[in-house]
């Protein structure tokens, strides 16, 4: 009972915490054969994946500058060089409108991509800050989990969408984890801010690419 | 003098308060904010500050760099946002890349701001409000509205490029202060119950999703409902329930009202409003037995209930009816002891000693069960596992007690025939019957439940005790109807020296004779009932006599059917659960002396009397 009370504790105040959770029930429940879900509701679970994974970042990054960069005078690098940058993504909205469905959705593949290894090592990276908040740590390792639900999701839809056999090999590898791991306490954290940053900054791309797409291909540009 | 050092020192505060305004004044070129309302273009606004020198206009500029750029470029548009403001259309607007922008004359750089489109995007205000009526109460004084609005012109929506949340505030055209709803993303929201008989004023404010900061607000909507013709001018002004006085009056009444109940003396009524609280009950203890303190009934009751160990059955209960036999010595050769055993009439009120007949948990414990399963009343009464009965001593008197109850004349007899295929009762049952006379040996004497003995004259007068005709191996031990002998019956109480010491109640000197005479056996008893218990079958007390006298029993009594004298063999209970042992010996004593005697011994005298 008292376990029982505890998970329903932690459930109610997760969702009262996130304010925003993911909230579709699954129509086809896993490991269900004959069942398929339409394009539409793929991409509207994707995008409702996509906003949160992009509200999650957004207040992981908030709360980290409050709590740490303050008083270090932290200010996200001009040139801050994301890994993702060397991928060539749609900066505004005509170049999000010309872009071919196809190509899009597996640019998104490989942003998604490119982010898994970076988010497994800042959920266990994070820990190791010293008095990290318990907000903090909950939301990388959510996030992290959230990445890869969505990349799953990702890929459904690309089966569905994609005509031939396309082979995507878009993806940048993340070196990043030695600057997590610095001795340098100062340094370290700035690696771990411009990581953060750069997390909202690529949650948000994917989030109005999904966007886009959705209103694209289903609604027929009427949302 | 004075004067004009006065006026100096005005002067001089004059003049200091005037360069110090000046210094306010002055102030540096800044950049107040860089918005961007949809996500495709963005513009930077600027506070030109003070000229330090107001003769020479500054010439200020606005540059800008793209993260991947190596050189600052100049505002594109100085016009279309406005005075001090730079506009970058969509072609130089890249939404995720950082720019830097600063704000420069000449050679001097006043102020530099870095960001990303994304991160300042402030959407314009929602456009086209409009409110309808969906209904109004019954009365006509209270209404519900739906307003509904288009998201600004500029945001891109349909293509989803930028997705808008709402914000609705509202408030009486008199109030000061708005009333939120929730931000929603769907561009139409209710009101409820606003009141026809006031108007209402509307604005609305939107942001992208997932940021925090809202754009500005729209223009005011006006909600009248008297420009529909609803209004309810005729209508009192609605007096808004006293809430408030009325919980608090109702708090108090009722304090009142208790209090009051409380303190009257009116037991009836308390007990109405106040009921008592039930007390635990035991299923089977009637809580008025407890109270009057009839603690045989007790005993009996919770014995009945396996709760209760032997210590009931105090030593001092024994000497007790030895005492009442005394008294009554007609009744010694009134029956049979085994018919006074099992006689109804004496037992009947006396199920489980005494306990109520009424009380049906109890009834169960104790039902006058059957013949063949006789002497299993123990089995009803402790329906568990039979191996328990072997440990409590007082189980087996009280199964004794219960079997008092029961029919078994017949029973009895059959005891006697030791017949080992007829029996094929429970051991321990029949070891209850053998351990019962004895009490609870293993337990030293507690002081007796006198009490107990006055409800009990019935059952005093018959014989509790059977002679024991046979021992089973097993421990099954066969009864036969014999003369009682107090004497016996006390030395199988539990004689060790440990126990007359630890006491301090009464003993009988006759029993204290016997365990004198018996502990002289003790070492011998373990192995005597070892063995007694590993064979199969009964073997008789003459092979148990045997079986003493090869362990060296000074005392080769005969076995009791040899001595009509002894009718009991003693036994000596020892501390083992599987312990039975029969001491055959049958030690003579007068009797007399000690019935007379025998009245309570001291602690003192027991001292004296022990080696």
């Amino acid at each position: 009972l008292k376990t029982g009370l505890l998970l329903v504790t932690l459930l109610v105040s997760h969702m009262l915490l996130t304010k925003e959770g993911v909230t579709s029930m699954p129509i086809c429940p896993n490991g269900s054969v004959n069942c398929q879900l339409t394009l539409e509701e793929l991409f509207d679970r994707a995008v409702k994946l996509a906003t949160y994974i992009h509200f999650l970042s957004s207040e992981i990054f908030n709360e980290f500058e409050e709590r740490y960069a303050q008083g270090r005078g932290f200010i996200a690098k001009a040139v801050n060089s994301c890994h993702t940058a060397s991928l060539t993504t749609p900066e505004d909205k005509e170049q999000a409108q010309q872009i071919h469905h196809e190509d899009l959705l597996n640019l998104i593949l490989g942003v998604l991509r490119s982010w898994n290894d970076p988010l497994v090592h800042l959920a266990s990276e994070v820990q190791r800050i010293k008095e990290a908040p318990e907000t903090i740590l909950w939301k990388a390792v959510e996030i992290e989990e959230q990445n890869k639900r969505l990349l799953e999701g990702m890929e459904k839809i690309v089966g569905r969408v994609q005509s031939g056999e396309v082979e995507n090999e878009i993806y940048t590898p993340w070196d990043g984890l030695p600057s997590l791991q610095l001795a340098d306490e100062d340094s370290r954290l700035f690696a771990f801010y411009n990581l953060l940053h750069c997390l909202r900054r690529d949650s948000h791309k994917i989030d109005n690419y999904l966007k886009v797409l959705k209103c694209r291909l289903i609604h027929d540009n009427n949302c | 003098m004075d004067l004009r050092h006065l006026l100096f020192i005005l002067a001089l505060i004059c003049a200091n308060d005037s360069l110090s305004a000046s210094d306010d004044l002055l102030q540096r070129p800044q950049i107040s904010k860089c918005r961007s309302p949809e996500m495709e273009t963005f513009s930077c606004f600027w506070t030109a500050g003070n000229a330090y020198n107001l003769t020479v206009p500054r010439i200020l500029q606005l540059l800008y760099k793209k993260s991947n750029e190596e050189d600052w470029k100049e505002c594109p548009d100085y016009i279309t946002s406005g005075q001090n403001s730079c506009y970058f259309n969509a072609s130089y607007t890249s939404v995720w890349t950082p720019y830097c922008v600063q704000l420069a004359s000449k050679n001097e750089i006043h102020d530099k701001k870095c960001f990303s489109v994304d991160e300042i995007v402030l959407p314009d205000p929602p456009v086209h409000l409009n409110w309808t009526l969906l209904n109004t109460s019954q009365t006509g004084i209270h209404g519900d509205i739906q307003v509904r609005w288009d998201p600004p012109p500029t945001a891109d929506v349909r293509k989803g490029w930028i997705t808008l949340e709402y914000e609705l505030q509202y408030k009486e055209v008199n109030e000061t202060k708005w009333k939120e709803l929730k931000p929603r993303l769907s561009t139409v929201a209710p009101l409820y119950s606003l009141k026809t008989a006031r108007d209402y004023e509307i604005r609305i404010r939107s942001r992208q999703r997932t940021s925090e900061k809202f754009g500005e607000f729209s223009e005011i909507l006006y909600v009248s409902f008297s420009q529909l013709g609803i209004g309810c001018d005729h209508c009192t002004e609605e007096v808004e329930f006293p809430w408030f006085l009325v919980v608090v009056f109702g708090v108090c009444g009722l304090a009142v009202t208790v209090i009051s109940i409380m303190l009257s003396k009116q037991p009836r009524l308390k007990m109405l409003i106040f009921p008592p609280v039930p007390v635990p009950k035991i299923k089977g203890i009637d809580p008025d037995l407890l109270k009057k303190g009839k603690l045989d009934e007790v005993n009996s009751i919770l014995a009945c209930h396996d709760i209760y160990k032997t210590q009931l059955y105090s030593d001092d209960l024994w000497v007790e009816f030895i005492e009442l036999d005394i008294e009554d010595p007609d009744e010694k050769n009134r029956a049979s002891d085994t018919d006074r055993l099992l006689s109804e009439d004496d037992l009947k009120s006396h199920n489980c000693l005494g306990a109520k007949d009424d009380d049906s948990g109890r009834a169960s414990c104790c039902e006058p069960d059957i013949p063949e399963t006789d002497f299993s009343a123990s089995d009803t009464c402790d329906a568990t596992s039979d191996s328990d009965q072997f440990k409590k001593a007082a189980e087996k008197e009280e199964d004794l007690l219960c079997l008092d109850r029961q029919d078994n004349d017949e029973s009895l007899p059959s005891l006697a025939n030791t017949d080992p295929q007829g029996r094929h009762r429970n051991t321990q049952s029949e070891n209850s019957l053998l351990w019962a006379p004895f009490g609870d040996s293993l337990e030293s004497p507690r002081p007796s439940v006198h009490t107990q003995m006055s409800n009990q004259n019935s059952l005093t007068s018959t014989d509790f005790y059977a002679q024991v005709s046979d021992i089973t191996p097993a421990g099954r031990v066969v009864l036969s109807p014999g003369q009682k002998s107090k004497l016996g019956r006390a030395q199988r109480e539990g004689c060790t020296e440990q126990n007359f010491a630890v006491d301090n109640t009464y003993f009988c000197e006759a029993d204290v004779k016997k365990c004198i005479a018996v502990t002289s056996h003790e070492e011998n008893e373990p192995r005597v009932q070892e063995q007694g218990y590993n064979e199969d079958g009964y073997f008789t007390t003459e092979s148990l006599t045997t079986t003493v006298a090869n362990f060296g029993a000074s005392t080769a009594a005969a076995p009791s059917s040899e001595t009509p004298v002894a009718d009991y063999t003693s036994i000596h209970i020892v501390q083992s659960p599987q312990g039975l042992v029969l001491n055959a010996t049958a030690l003579p004593l007068p009797d007399k002396e000690f019935n007379v005697s025998c009245g309570y011994v001291s602690t003192d005298q027991l001292n004296k009397i022990m080696p």
